[in-house]
């Protein structure tokens, strides 16, 4: 086996293993975007567009080092997408597809380098047009993974009845999880069209497409570890043919195009006369053949870029300057708890999927035009699918850019992603008198107050405003079908750039904490049972008013006379929710 | 079927005969305490005193669990040598027990200790949680404590390939849903459930606690929550009930935090509806008294004859530990 497969080899095994540890929330040694952040185009292009430079960005820094001594070697042994697509080709069988490809296609890469880049002056990130690492992350862990949970799934599920007819307990209560998502289809049609392009050439995503290869080509322009050619060589053209960049020029296979060359030292490999080695080689500048991207061509392309960022500032959903009077938001649009201001969080978010995979309840999904084409695949909350725990912090921790904040385990409570809203007309108790209160219930801010309404046998609920973070339970398990009859709105949510949330929470008049307070609208709960308790009216709430005619005789039975034990009060731990 | 059927029988005649039987069994009773005591026959079982219906102990839980189950017959009436057993208890919030949103470890516990004296081969410890499982079954404390005994498996029952179809004859709202598997192939089905309080119920107890072994929870809201709280236990029938009031949540249940009461007290009965209603007339609900007929589940369950509510005409006995 090759070193370099072996190389390879381990780099993907890091990636999935590092994806796997965010998908199962398991807490990891390494940073869960150690990849992400080693693309060129994420770090650049949001560092660009979003304006800040974060100390995650300094993998791609050196990556971008070891680029300028030594080639592409990134995209050669490390990039996962290389590596994918090596395999893909390598299973359709494509040594004919090798070798020279299209020379005016290779140029695609840099135009579109350079359109991100343009937009991103602009403010506006296109990072997710061509991002090589965004896109393989959505796809081993928003298809990939998911199939693969859900096949085990099903096996489980085929097997159930012999394994409950032979008792065979380890396996009949175990269960796997399988997270849904959205937009997948577009994922996997984009790589089903990825993997398929291998049959015009092989890496035709590297060759043509990839902008963070286009970037890291410019870069190796001045490696200082080259490719050299003996004089032995006898030019048959093997190593031509066998190039899987296509990167050695087949009229004279002692010239490479260094730009293109990702270092795989396949040619040093097959050559018959050993006459190809990698060494270390000043070239002057002039002397270098390849093809360099012409300035006209960089200043349409950037200016195509502006165009698009453009577009996107002037479109309904545009997120210039400050909302306000004529801004228009989408009205259903619920972002991860953390999220930036929109304008931040947009020009931040590589829409890689990270925080999808990572949020333990499947509670975040991509959207398509939510957010017009600025917001494509951008993360949002759908609590009917999942709710947020009030101490998870899962989908900041692994963000690569910050467009999601890391909090710390009390601010993150404050950082309301909406509010509640109930619809009285397809409410239980409110429209239909039924017994219901599962908002109440599963509300771990004690943020829905239960009433009694005049003429309404059952008791109701309501929302308290200052005490809802929008996690969404309430919505989760409420029990109409379709939509929820209570449901988080983006309304009054809290989107900072930096400080606390708890402290600008208070400011505003949010009252968001786990413990319950005695609410002014009933009398003060006391702390003992002889104090008052909160009021309401009927009775304690759930009861029959009236008890129809049955002698119970309670006085004759012994009264519990217990003594308060435990007054509520501030956990360390919410009480609720994973440590 | 079979077994709920005859068990209905049961119930209606003793209903109509507890009068009758009560005297029946101190005629007898004196006839042997006069043969015994005269050295004629030394009876192995005093059959003197009928078992109480309802059995109230006050003290420390785990002895307080055993004297409960002790003064109904000991767990050898509920539990056969050989037989299975799913014990529900209250996991379903993940909260610790001092919240008394779920029930406390040391009464389930004790309860597998006791089945297993009574020679259970098997016992099984099961609820549908309403938040994450692993989190609801470790931060609970059941896990970690009951399920190293003998023989024991505590399982959170979260996914649908648990449940099967169940048709429920007789049923006023909820005529079909989807039953937690075990429950049809055990011996024994024992409710443990903690006293709280229920916004939308009044009382989470015994009957409402069955909610945990079932798919659609959601439809039984929207048809009539009694009603189909009532409808489940005609095929979720407890054969034992023992209820945890060892610490009571007198406000804010089912998920509080809210007023928790000391009480101390294990109520244990073969009649779920009886436990039931002796512990909402027993404590104090936001500060006041109850009688059970304001329990809408409760006095359904009553006048459909799947218990007795009318705990006054009832036995029962009450000793500390």
């Amino acid at each position: 086996m090759r070193f370099r497969t072996i190389i390879q080899f381990i780099s993907l095994a890091a990636f999935l293993f590092l994806l796997v540890t965010v998908a199962t929330t398991a807490v990891g040694l390494v940073s869960p975007d150690l990849y992400l952040c080693m693309d060129p185009l994420i770090v650049f292009g949001s560092a660009i567009s979003g304006r800040v430079f974060l100390v995650s960005f300094i993998p791609a820094i050196i990556v971008v080092l070891v680029t300028i001594f030594f080639g592409r070697l990134f995209c050669g042994y490390i990039c996962p997408m290389g590596i994918t697509v090596d395999c893909s080709d390598r299973l359709l069988k494509l040594k004919k597809k090798k070798g020279e490809g299209m020379p005016y296609l290779y140029r695609l890469k840099y135009y579109l380098l350079f359109i991100v880049l343009g937009s991103a002056i602009l403010g506006v990130s296109a990072v997710f047009i061509g991002s090589p690492l965004s896109l393989i992350t959505r796809f081993y862990g928003l298809v990939i993974y998911p199939v693969i949970t859900f096949l085990g799934k099903m096996g489980l599920d085929l097997i159930h009845p012999v394994v409950d007819h032979f008792e065979i307990y380890g396996l009949l209560y175990a269960d796997i999880s399988s997270p849904r998502y959205a937009t997948i289809f577009f994922v996997l049609l984009l790589f089903i069209g990825i993997f398929a392009a291998g049959k015009i050439n092989t890496r035709f995503w590297c060759r043509y497409l990839c902008p963070a290869g286009a970037m890291l080509a410019l870069f190796s322009r001045f490696s200082i570890v080259k490719r050299s050619v003996s004089d032995a060589c006898t030019k048959c053209g093997k190593c031509v043919r066998s190039c899987p960049m296509g990167a050695i020029d087949k009229n004279s296979p002692d010239n490479t195009s260094f730009k293109e060359c990702i270092g795989c030292l396949t040619c040093r490999y097959v050559c018959p006369v050993n006459a190809i080695d990698f060494n270390i080689k000043m070239l002057k500048i002039k002397d270098n053949p390849d093809f360099v991207p012409e300035r006209r061509a960089v200043l349409y392309s950037g200016v195509a870029g502006a165009v698009f960022a453009s577009a996107n500032l002037t479109g309904l959903y545009s997120v210039y300057g400050k909302p306000g009077v004529g801004s228009v938001s989408p009205k259903e649009l619920v972002r991860p708890p953390g999220s930036r201001p929109e304008d931040d969080f947009l020009a931040l978010c590589v829409r890689c999927g990270e925080c999808m995979v990572a949020c333990p309840n499947n509670a975040l999904q991509p959207v398509w035009f939510a957010r017009g084409v600025e917001g494509l695949f951008s993360p949002s909350l759908v609590p009917k699918r999942g709710a947020c725990n009030p101490d998870c912090n899962n989908c900041g921790v692994a963000c690569p850019t910050e467009a999601i904040r890391p909090l710390d385990i009390l601010d993150r409570r404050w950082a309301k992603t909406g509010t509640a809203r109930i619809m009285r007309e397809m409410c239980l108790a409110w429209e239909h008198q039924k017994r219901c209160m599962v908002c109440d219930e599963v509300c771990p801010y004690s943020a829905i107050k239960f009433r009694s309404e005049p003429g309404n046998p059952v008791p109701v609920p309501e929302v308290l405003e200052e005490r809802c973070s929008g996690c969404g339970f309430c919505e989760h398990h409420c029990p109409v079908q379709n939509q929820s009859a209570i449901y988080v709105t983006p309304m009054g949510a809290v989107r900072l750039n930096k400080g606390s949330f708890m402290d600008y929470g208070k400011s505003q008049g949010l009252n968001i904490s786990l413990e319950h307070e005695g609410k002014k609208e009933q009398s003060g709960a006391g702390g003992y049972p002889g104090e008052s308790y909160p009021s309401f009216e009927g009775g304690a709430p759930g009861f029959e008013a009236d008890s129809p005619g049955f002698e119970t005789g309670i006085d004759s039975l012994e009264q519990g006379k217990g003594e308060l034990i435990h007054e509520d009060g501030e956990y360390d731990i919410a009480p609720g929710f994973t440590e | 079927m079979n077994r709920e059927y005859f068990e209905k029988m049961d119930r209606l005649i003793e209903d109509r005969l507890s009068r009758r039987t009560f005297l029946k069994y101190q005629m007898k009773g004196l006839l042997f305490l006069t043969a015994a005591s005269s050295g004629l026959i030394l009876p192995r079982k005093v059959l003197a005193e009928p078992l109480p219906d309802i059995a109230v102990v006050k003290g420390e839980a785990a002895k307080a669990v055993r004297a409960a189950v002790e003064l109904l017959g000991g767990m050898k009436k509920f539990v056969k040598t050989g037989g299975k057993v799913l014990i529900k208890p209250n996991m379903s919030f993940p909260n610790p027990p001092a919240m008394a949103t779920t029930t406390h470890p040391d009464v389930v516990c004790e309860l597998v200790r006791m089945c297993n004296e009574a020679g259970a081969s098997n016992i099984l410890i099961a609820d549908y949680p309403l938040f994450d499982t692993d989190t609801c079954l470790k931060r609970s404390g059941i896990l970690d404590a009951c399920g190293k005994l003998e023989n024991t498996r505590v399982v959170g029952a979260s996914s649908d390939r648990f449940y099967k179809d169940t048709e429920i004859k007789d049923a006023r709202k909820m005529s079909r849903n989807g039953i937690f598997q075990e429950a049809f192939k055990v011996d024994t089905l024992i409710s443990v459930p903690v006293a709280k309080s229920h916004t939308a119920t009044g009382v989470s107890l015994a009957m409402k606690g069955m909610m945990g072994l079932v798919w659609d929870r959601s439809g039984m809201h929207t048809k009539e929550l009694s009603s189909s709280i009532v409808d489940l236990c005609t095929v979720l029938k407890a054969d034992l009930t023992v209820i945890d009031a060892t610490r009571v949540l007198s406000t804010n249940g089912p998920r509080g935090p809210g007023k928790v009461l000391k009480e101390d007290t294990i109520i244990a009965s073969k009649d779920m509806v009886a436990a039931d209603a002796f512990a909402v007339s027993r404590f104090q609900w936001y500060g006041k008294r109850y009688k059970p007929a304001q329990v809408k589940y409760i006095l359904e369950a009553h006048e459909r004859g799947l218990g007795r509510m009318d705990i006054e005409n009832l036995e029962v006995k009450e000793i500390q530990v």
